[in-house]
């Protein structure tokens, strides 16, 4: 895949080349500050964007309106965004227009290689990746809700459908056969009353806004 | 004539009163006396300092029936008269307002009695005024004037009661002392926190990363598996360590004030506390930011405020309202909710609020809790700081 990539650390961004050119991806463009990031993406066209939320000039969330403005000029671009600590609102920025091709993680994650790269492919491909901490956060604050009406398995893939995984990880995951995910995730959408929605970011867009507004 | 009547009552009232307590410190002075030959003797030192606090009382009751009276209020600017004997001694003989209590003490001798005057006043008025004023219909003459002397008695005491330039300035320096005292001494316990937080947390994990890795590079040759495990705990380690380090953060300084500003940083708070919140904060949305040590505690008061109001109040409605004022911020926080938050004495809440009001306390602010049982809690506070 063709990625740009906008981090202002030297440090990490060379760890995020190495990182994305040794699973055979290119690195089209990197960007330090903010200025560089939409001419880099609208020259570029790239398969997915990586970009840091923190960076340069401002060191507020100049990559978070960036990913937005590009998103807004390239329509469907997948942007995969990246930081130092998750905020809640932001993810609920991000998905506003649309869960497709969206991704948001904490920095910590790029560690784990393997879950990394899984996650870039399934945003380029227009999937969602949303990190657990974020839905973690959202499933804290509800009390006396249908949730608590599902077993901890339904919870668990819960969870992992909010990430944005498909049945087969998350049956991969949760060592169970995909039919019992499949059984698992009617018991969801039946228990908190949720229409049945298909698979990939529509789905995601069902349980966020379910829990979002419970 | 009714009203005349009834306003010399109230004035004669308000003589008896300023009399009474006249009548209290000719008493009192042989008191003093004893004292002053007391401390002359170095007998009785212990007993200067705690003259000087009843005549401190004297004054201030005078102060509240002045008050009472002329309908405003006579301030009143004292040093705390605390610690060993030899501070009390000294604090009891330097406060000007000492001096400012004497001085009244020994004028209120010579117009304490006025009020006196108002015994003859009273059956020659209402003979005289009674015809004058009932009969003739012509306005009251002698009646009005035992009002007069109540405002007599009432001015001359807030004039003679009223600190000096110099007392309420030291008032306030002694008010400042105290409040820098206590945002050192709540700073210091800040830093401890942070350094214990970062001590036994993340420094902790590193050494442990650091050690893993130093045997997974053992092992890398003779047992490669047993190296991939030591890397795999390695890395674990190193989550974690990242994980106590953002935690830490947020203590410090939540990220997204840095980001969105206290306006921004208050609506995220709002949206993601599960609660329907109305947020009430375009005032800050332009003009100067406050320093962000203010920000940090009104955002930290705030995410408190909801928390709780989301876990204890029962409402699932809350406003917040964050606004300049001329000498500071505001921050007001209010749930719909049954309210009895300190009353219910539940733990988690106990010390969220308790923890609000020492982290405004540090910064000079005021913290109020109104929560009556039946609702609704309302949180005000006033962060004081210079736009």
């Amino acid at each position: 895949m063709r990625v740009v990539v906008a981090e202002d650390n030297a440090l990490l961004r060379e760890g995020l080349v190495l990182l994305l050119t040794s699973a055979g991806h290119e690195v089209v463009a990197v960007a330090g500050a903010e200025p560089e990031i939409l001419p880099a993406l609208l020259t570029h066209r790239p398969d997915i964007a990586v970009l840091d939320v923190r960076m340069p000039p401002g060191f507020r969330d100049e990559g978070l309106r960036a990913a937005l403005a590009a998103r807004a000029q390239i329509p469907g671009l997948p942007v995969l965004v990246l930081s130092q600590y998750v905020e809640e609102s932001y993810a609920a920025e991000l998905l506003g227009g649309g869960a497709s091709g969206i991704g948001y993680l904490l920095k910590d994650r790029v560690g784990r290689v393997e879950e990394f790269l899984d996650a870039l492919s399934r945003v380029a491909a227009g999937g969602t990746a949303l990190d657990p901490e974020v839905v973690t956060e959202l499933l804290r604050r509800r009390h006396a809700t249908p949730l608590d009406s599902l077993t901890p398995r339904e919870l668990e893939v819960l969870k992992l459908m909010a990430q944005g995984h498909d049945n087969a990880t998350i049956s991969a995951t949760l060592v169970i056969t995909e039919r019992a995910v499949s059984k698992h995730i009617g018991n969801v959408f039946l228990k908190l009353r949720l229409p049945p929605a298909d698979i990939g970011h529509r789905r995601v867009l069902a349980v966020l806004a379910y829990l979002n507004h419970a | 004539m009714r009203k005349t009547v009834r306003q010399a009552a109230r004035a004669t009232v308000q003589l008896a009163l300023a009399v009474g307590l006249t009548a209290f410190c000719f008493a009192f002075v042989t008191v003093l006396l004893i004292t002053a030959i007391g401390t002359v003797a170095l007998v009785g030192a212990w007993l200067l300092p705690e003259t000087a606090l009843l005549i401190r009382r004297i004054a201030g009751a005078k102060r509240s029936m002045a008050a009472a009276w002329t309908g405003r209020p006579v301030p009143e600017a004292y040093q705390p008269v605390t610690g060993p004997l030899r501070d009390r001694l000294r604090t009891a003989v330097r406060d000007p307002g000492t001096f400012a209590d004497l001085r009244w003490l020994a004028a209120n001798y010579v117009y304490g009695c006025l009020g006196i005057l108002a015994l003859p006043l009273w059956p020659a008025g209402l003979v005289v005024d009674g015809l004058w004023c009932g009969l003739l219909r012509r306005r009251a003459v002698l009646l009005p004037l035992i009002s007069r002397l109540a405002d007599l008695d009432a001015t001359w005491s807030a004039r003679l009661l009223a600190p000096s330039p110099k007392a309420l300035l030291a008032a306030r320096v002694e008010q400042l002392t105290q409040t820098r005292a206590g945002a050192i001494a709540a700073h210091s316990a800040e830093l401890r926190r942070i350094e214990r937080d970062l001590h036994d947390g993340a420094q902790a994990r590193l050494v442990a990363l650091s050690m893993r890795i130093g045997l997974a590079k053992l092992a890398y040759d003779r047992d490669p598996q047993a190296g991939r495990r030591l890397l795999d705990e390695a890395q674990e380690h190193a989550e974690e360590a990242l994980a106590e380090l953002r935690h830490v953060v947020r203590g410090i300084h939540p990220p997204i004030l840095t980001d969105r500003g206290l306006a921004g940083a208050v609506r995220a708070l709002a949206a993601s506390s599960g609660l329907d919140v109305t947020v009430r904060a375009d005032d800050l949305d332009a003009g100067p930011r406050a320093p962000a040590a203010v920000e940090a505690a009104a955002y930290f008061v705030v995410a408190e405020a909801l928390t709780n109001a989301a876990k204890h109040s029962g409402s699932r409605r809350a406003e917040v309202e964050v606004s300049r004022t001329r000498a500071g911020l505001r921050v007001t926080v209010r749930d719909a909710g049954k309210g009895g938050a300190e009353a219910s004495g539940s733990d988690a809440a106990g010390t969220g609020l308790a923890g609000m009001r020492r982290r405004v306390a540090a910064l000079d602010g005021t913290f109020d809790l109104a929560s009556p049982a039946g609702g609704p809690t309302v949180i005000e506070t006033e962060l004081p700081c210079v736009w």
